[in-house]
């Protein structure tokens, strides 16, 4: 056992990651890596069907064999020609889906690293009876051991020879450097500070936002189920029932892009690129009928002429203003209101958990 | 044997497995389902008292049994609710405080409610970095460690999520405290003043917001006003003297005192100054408040001054019958302290003081008492809080009168608790 620890130590102080090993299959590991998939995918003890299948038991299902899940043509035809899922076809499905299951609507462009897709597949397989024990075992308690000793293992500074920054006040932490700024600084603002430079037509989006986007945005951006709705709703702010959009309700085309490239596709965040990013937000502004010509093309440059419709309703906070935050007035503690107070409204749902009406509910957290 | 711990669970609001509990049986006589044992004749010797328990005879388990303790199994109703059909999927939803479980002003870690937008985030500390760049002299970055070598401070602050009580604008429709106001907690953290690491990398003048920005794969980010950027905002590592919970963002999060929960970013990993605001998705899309005119109000930061009566409530029903009983609840103002709590019986018409006891924190949760002989009779329970500046809190129709249906955030109404003869408890709304 000591030398298993000494071993993973000093793993840990090179800075080694375990995980780059191609071989090691690690459920752990694999478990984060689900993460990526955990939008549409639930898999365990009571897993359901979300945007995608279930996957208990994977290893030897027919692909797209599940009675109650609605697969793509694609899916459930290549089932029928005899794909079954195992270790060799998870690994080629999950680096390419789109490649190796023609027509697949898993909107999910594949994992890139080869440890990565490794790992998942060990995790699912811990769902799957059928799944050589193999796949799991024997690498996963070195693993843990490392997370556990990598806390203890700081290295020992002298203390005199620890370098004094000379900014600031406390004279801590240190220079950012530009290509860390650029890194993590992909925020843009309405007066187009922040845009990269790049371009991409609505053409070019439809097709990106059918792949990416359509499963639960909808093909029009009207929403899958409850998933939100992206277009319309115009001249719904005063009804009943608004519908807030992007052409109905936002006030810059900037948070689009913005929003966008820092967290969509969901589940798979950060993945576009700026090109990318610039289509799929002409596309979204030409499902909102705000640019109405396919060649249309946003870029850095273009980007200033786009304006929403909506952009003037909006307005500071007012709330102090109203009756209401009066500060001078002693509220009435005898005989207030007329007469006894009468019920006017019950609460419509009274079984709310754990199996709440759906159909009665109403509002929202946004 | 030991009784088992409830296996129903008769906690959460559901009036067919409330009504098998037994209430209607005695007339609110003493009732088996909340700790209080059944009910005896007269002159029948109680168990509890004349029968040897497993706990009298046996010894328990070991020092080495829990290294990080949990509560007693028969606690094991005690839990964080979701209504599932408010969102798509759990990864971007909601789940709530059970208020009406709790007492004092501090809410245990494991049941501070969760909102977070794309599940998670599991942050190593030691690969977590806060940078500050922008309209400062020097872009900085910060390790753990480094943050960890400013001076500290102890602070106690609700977070209170704008959208709480936002699906009762169109009238009630949840029933119990923990669905109507749960989004709700209150926590002492431990943590370096933002206003500290500002001054670390110097702020330009022309600097007048800030982005805030966390490092989950919904990337959250809100502008935030230089002034309150500079005055209290607090960069926390603790909560209630532990580390963050992941769900709340560990290793560090951004406290922003008094103002929407929204704008407390979790897994916080850069500050960014600027000259305007950035109307990020959460500051334009959403968290914008409109009106009935069809416009929509912007930057409606503050949390206004509010309190609810947590027991009796629907989850928790009054199972003694009549005699003294205690009415108790939380208020909390995104402008200070808390004054005072008036709190009535009969839906608004007389209104008596409310007993506030433990600290009295300046944008941190108040508890108040409220002792009375009930007479069995039923009763619309309300409370109404009045915070140091003054403001009151209004009536769920004065709001609607300025504000209409559909601005979804900021719903600080007055809630009533229709208490009927069988000591159960309904959400309604009164004339
Ligand atoms: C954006 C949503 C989405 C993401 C993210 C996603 N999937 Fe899928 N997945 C789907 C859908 C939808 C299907 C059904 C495909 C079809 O019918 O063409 C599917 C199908 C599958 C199948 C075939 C199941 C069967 O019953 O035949 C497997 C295996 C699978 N996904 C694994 C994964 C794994 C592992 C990940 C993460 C690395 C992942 N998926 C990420 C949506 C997704
Ligand atoms: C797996 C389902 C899924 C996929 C695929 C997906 N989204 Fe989303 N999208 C969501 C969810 C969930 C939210 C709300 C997130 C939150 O709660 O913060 C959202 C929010 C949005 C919003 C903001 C909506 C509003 O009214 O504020 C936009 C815009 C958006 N998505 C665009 C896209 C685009 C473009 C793509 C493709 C590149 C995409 N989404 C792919 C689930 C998805």
């Amino acid at each position: 056992m000591s030398k298993f620890l000494k071993f993973t130590a000093s793993i840990v102080l090179l800075g080694a990651a375990w995980a780059t090993n191609a071989n090691a299959q690690d459920a752990d590991a694999g478990e984060k890596v689900f993460h990526k998939c955990a939008a549409c995918h639930a898999v365990g003890e009571g897993a359901k069907n979300k945007v995608g299948p279930e996957l208990n038991e994977i290893f030897g299902r027919v692909a797209g064999s599940l009675e109650d899940f609605k697969y793509s043509k694609a899916m459930t035809k290549a089932g029928e020609e005899g794909l079954v899922w195992d270790h060799d076809s998870l690994t080629e499905y999950l680096a390419k889906p789109r490649d190796y299951v023609k027509g697949t609507k898993m909107a999910f462009t594949g994992l890139k690293k080869d440890d990565e897709i490794a790992n998942v597949i060990a995790y699912l397989a811990t769902f799957s009876e059928s799944a050589e024990q193999a796949a799991a075992e024997p690498e996963s308690a070195p693993a843990a051991a490392a997370v556990e000793t990598a806390s203890t293992a700081e290295p020992a500074v002298n203390a005199a020879d620890a370098v004094i920054p000379e900014h600031g006040v406390h004279h801590l932490g240190r220079e950012a450097l530009p290509e860390e700024i650029a890194a993590w600084d992909i925020d843009v603002r309405p007066d187009g500070v922040g845009l990269p430079v790049g371009s991409g037509t609505v053409a070019d989006g439809g097709v990106l936002y059918d792949e990416n986007c359509a499963v639960c945005h909808g093909v029009f951006g009207e929403g899958e189920g409850r998933w939100p709705v992206l277009s319309g709703g115009f001249d719904t702010l005063t009804a009943d029932r608004p519908v807030k959009t992007i052409g109905s309700y936002w006030p810059f085309a900037s948070t689009i892009f913005d929003y966008v490239h820092r967290a969509m596709p969901f589940g798979n965040a950060r993945s576009l690129s700026a090109d990318q990013t610039y289509a799929i937000t002409a596309y979204l502004l030409y499902l909102n009928d705000i640019v109405t010509e396919e060649d249309f093309e946003l870029s850095n440059e273009t980007f200033s002429e786009i304006s929403l419709p909506n952009k003037e309703n909006f307005y500071p906070d007012d709330r102090l203003e109203e009756p209401n935050f009066a500060t001078n007035v002693e509220p009435c503690m005898e005989n207030c209101g007329d007469g006894p107070a009468e019920i006017v409204m019950r609460a419509r749902i009274l079984d709310v958990t754990p199996d709440g009406d759906e159909e009665n509910g109403a509002g929202g957290i946004d | 044997m030991s009784k088992q711990p409830q296996k129903d669970k008769n906690f959460v609001p559901s009036r067919r497995s409330f009504l098998q509990g037994g209430l209607t049986a005695a007339g609110g006589a003493a009732v088996a389902a909340i700790g209080g044992g059944a009910a005896l004749a007269a002159g029948t010797p109680d168990p509890a008292i004349t029968e040897l328990k497993d706990w009298n005879q046996y010894s328990g388990p070991g020092v080495d049994a829990a290294p990080y303790g949990v509560p007693s199994p028969f606690e094991a109703h005690v839990v964080r609710r979701d209504v599932p059909w408010l969102t798509a999927d759990p990864i971007s939803s909601i789940n709530f405080t059970p208020l009406h479980e709790l007492d004092g002003i501090i809410t245990p870690n494991g049941l501070c409610f969760e909102r977070h937008h794309s599940g998670v985030a599991e942050v190593d500390p030691a690969e977590h970095r806060l940078m500050i760049n922008g309209l400062v002299d020097k872009p900085l970055v910060f390790t753990m460690q480094d943050l960890m070598r400013f001076p500290r401070e102890n602070r106690v602050y609700f977070l209170e999520c704008a959208a709480n009580s936002g699906m009762e604008w169109r009238g009630a429709q949840l029933n119990g405290c923990q669905f109507t106001h749960g989004m709700l907690h209150n926590v002492m953290y431990t943590g370096v003043r933002l206003r500290t690491l500002l001054e670390e990398a110097g702020v330009k003048p022309a600097g007048k917001w800030i982005l805030a920005e966390g490092a989950d794969a919904s990337g959250m980010g809100r502008s935030i006003p230089i002034e309150k950027a500079l005055d209290d905002c607090l960069v926390a590592f603790k909560m209630n003297g532990e580390a963050l919970r992941p769900e709340q963002g560990y290793p560090v999060r951004l406290c922003v005192p008094g103002w929407e929960g929204n704008m407390w970013v979790k897994w916080l990993r850069r500050i960014e100054v600027g000259d305007k605001p950035w109307q990020l998705r959460e500051e334009t899309s959403k968290y914008t408040d409109l009106m009935p005119d069809g416009r929509a109000r912007r930057f409606t930061w503050a949390m206004d001054v509010k309190s609810v009566i947590t027991n009796p409530s629907p989850q928790a029903p009054i199972t003694h019958g009549r005699g003294h009983t205690i009415i108790t609840g939380v208020a909390w103002s995104g402008h200070g302290k808390i004054k005072r709590v008036d709190v009535s019986i009969d839906g608004g018409r007389n209104w008596q003081h409310a007993r506030i006891d433990g600290p009295s924190l300046s944008r941190s949760l108040h508890r108040f008492y409220y002792e009375f002989n009930w007479d069995g009779s039923p009763l619309y329970l309300q409370s109404r809080a009045i915070d140091e500046q003054g403001y009151v809190q209004p009536t769920k129709d004065a709001l609607r009168a300025a504000r209409g249906d559909n601005s979804i955030y900021h719903n600080n109404g007055i809630q009533t608790w229709y208490l009927k003869s069988n000591g159960e408890a309904e959400n309604v709304e009164v004339s």
